[in-house]
């Protein structure tokens, strides 16, 4: 593969923080969903921030994988928030029907990380805003 | 993947199968001879990802998206050319005597129309009756009907030409060549080798020089054919840019991408292939139309598709509902057998 990276998952002690780069194909999401089950496995992670303010829509399916994501992630003990919705991108969703689920979502990283519960882990920080 | 190549040899054997399924559809050897090959080169690039047994049907359905996308270029410029003859007339105010000679011409070109192409194609431009319609009193499909409507058109166009310049076409090579020249169709241009006859035959290429430039691309149209999920992305992010254009706020811009986004995935998850158009309107208002149309195996219930929470692939079946509440416009048209439409519309600017 050449050219820049669509996605990059950075660990950071026990969280990832995953950011998707641009806009993603079926294809892609899913391999991002494998790649970022598979991280969150292998170094145990606790927490996962999902960046997804590159991406140009969130659709029924980008919707549904985000989901799917932080259910496996759950199951893994991880927790996902998910930040950047674009106000563009959440409005779309929200006429097409569509939500992040019981996913929280939150602002930006920042915030997501504020959310993870900085600096102990802990699950204590308020619940992240519904993208709708 | 699997490692060991996958021998050519299967899809040679497909060859005698392909023949028959494409000869039964397309009468000119020729034709039907570039669209084995073309069905060919599609299977081969595919026998990867092909389950073992399966090569066969997906060989199949193939061929018969390959015979559709051939009738899909006859129909290239059907949409929203509702004047009958639609070649650049010259239009300077004082001409009272050469606008009288034009509908002159027009009506003879008309004349020289059968009766049944003559009243089919007046009842659609003139009285703007659907070609669902026509196709309910025909007995025919509104495909067929289109495409019908669009070789009368062409056709017509050439009479026209041929009465304004007060023509008899020379040779009997040069009605078939004007014909696909006008029809925009550049199979039937190649098989009638259109372009030796232009530099043989004097009247044509004279003739042909209007019909030409009608067939340049419009730029306030961009078509995406559909097969993978790569498409999908291609398909909304051609969307969102043409309706920039158009001046439409950024939320709207994203609203258009995620209809086309959904109603494109319904192509490559149903249908396999197909394509998408979207174009600027300016009828009744300025806006962008979206048609996604492929020749799978059709909805079999359209309503309860529509319905929301009706679930056809995993789970999820919000696609033609999602998109119907984010556009402002949306029809779906579905025959078993032959394929959906799905056309929607978003208007620019206040309701
Ligand atoms: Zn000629």
């Amino acid at each position: 593969m050449t050219g820049p990276k669509l996605v990059s998952i950075l660990r950071q002690g026990s969280w990832l923080i995953a950011s998707i780069h641009t806009a993603l194909d079926d294809t892609q999401m899913l391999m991002f969903q494998h790649d970022l089950i598979d991280q969150i496995g292998r170094y145990r992670s606790r927490g996962v921030v999902i960046d997804v303010a590159a991406l140009d829509v969130l659709d029924s399916f980008g919707a549904r994988t985000l989901r799917t994501i932080a259910e496996m992630a759950r199951l893994r003990g991880a927790e996902t928030v998910i930040v950047g919705i674009q106000p563009d991108v959440a409005f779309a969703m929200v006429s097409l029907g569509m939500d992040t689920g019981t996913v929280p979502t939150a602002l930006d990283l920042e915030e997501g990380l504020e959310y993870l519960g900085r600096p102990g882990g802990a699950r204590s920080a308020r619940h992240g805003r519904a993208a709708g | 993947m699997r490692d060991e190549p996958r021998p050519h040899d299967d899809v040679a054997a497909l060859i005698p199968m392909l023949r028959r399924v494409i000869g039964a559809r397309v009468d000119d050897a020729a034709t039907a001879d570039d669209l084995v090959q073309e069905t060919l080169v599609r299977v081969l690039a595919a026998a990867a990802r092909v389950e073992p047994g399966m090569l066969e049907p997906y060989a199949i359905v193939t061929a018969r998206n390959v015979v559709a996308s051939l009738w899909r270029e006859q129909d290239r410029h059907r949409r929203n050319r509702h004047r009958v003859v639609d070649l650049d007339l010259p239009d300077s105010p004082d001409q009272d005597l050469l606008a009288s000679e034009e509908r002159t011409a027009v009506a003879e070109a008309l004349a020289r129309l059968t009766d049944r192409e003559r009243a089919t194609l007046l009842a659609h431009e003139v009285s703007g009756q659907d070609t669902r319609s026509l196709a309910a009193e025909q007995g025919s499909t509104a495909g067929a009907v289109a495409a019908q409507l669009n070789r009368t058109r062409a056709r017509l166009r050439v009479e026209y030409l041929l009465v304004r310049e007060n023509v008899e076409p020379p040779t009997e090579r040069c009605r078939p060549v004007l014909l696909a020249l006008s029809g925009g169709d550049r199979r039937r241009q190649r098989e009638v080798d259109a372009g030796r006859h232009l530099l043989e035959c004097d009247v044509c290429a004279q003739l042909s020089q209007p019909l030409m430039e009608r067939a340049q691309p419009r730029d306030d149209e961009v078509r995406i054919p559909i097969s993978t999920d790569a498409d999908i992305v291609a398909a909304r992010q051609a969307a969102r840019e043409l309706a920039a254009r158009l001046g439409f706020a950024r939320t709207e811009l994203t609203i258009i991408a995620t209809a086309v986004s959904e109603v494109t995935r319904n192509i490559v998850r149903f249908a396999g292939t197909g394509e998408v158009v979207v174009e600027l309107v300016d009828r009744p208002r300025r806006g962008v139309q979206v048609t996604a149309r492929d020749t799978g195996p059709g909805i079999p219930d359209v309503e309860k598709a529509l319905a929301d929470g009706y679930s056809t692939y995993n789970g999820l079946g919000l696609g033609l509902p999602g998109a119907r509440r984010l556009m402002d416009e949306f029809a779906v048209v579905s025959e078993m057998g032959r394929g959906t439409t799905v056309t929607m519309t978003k208007w620019c600017g206040e309701r």
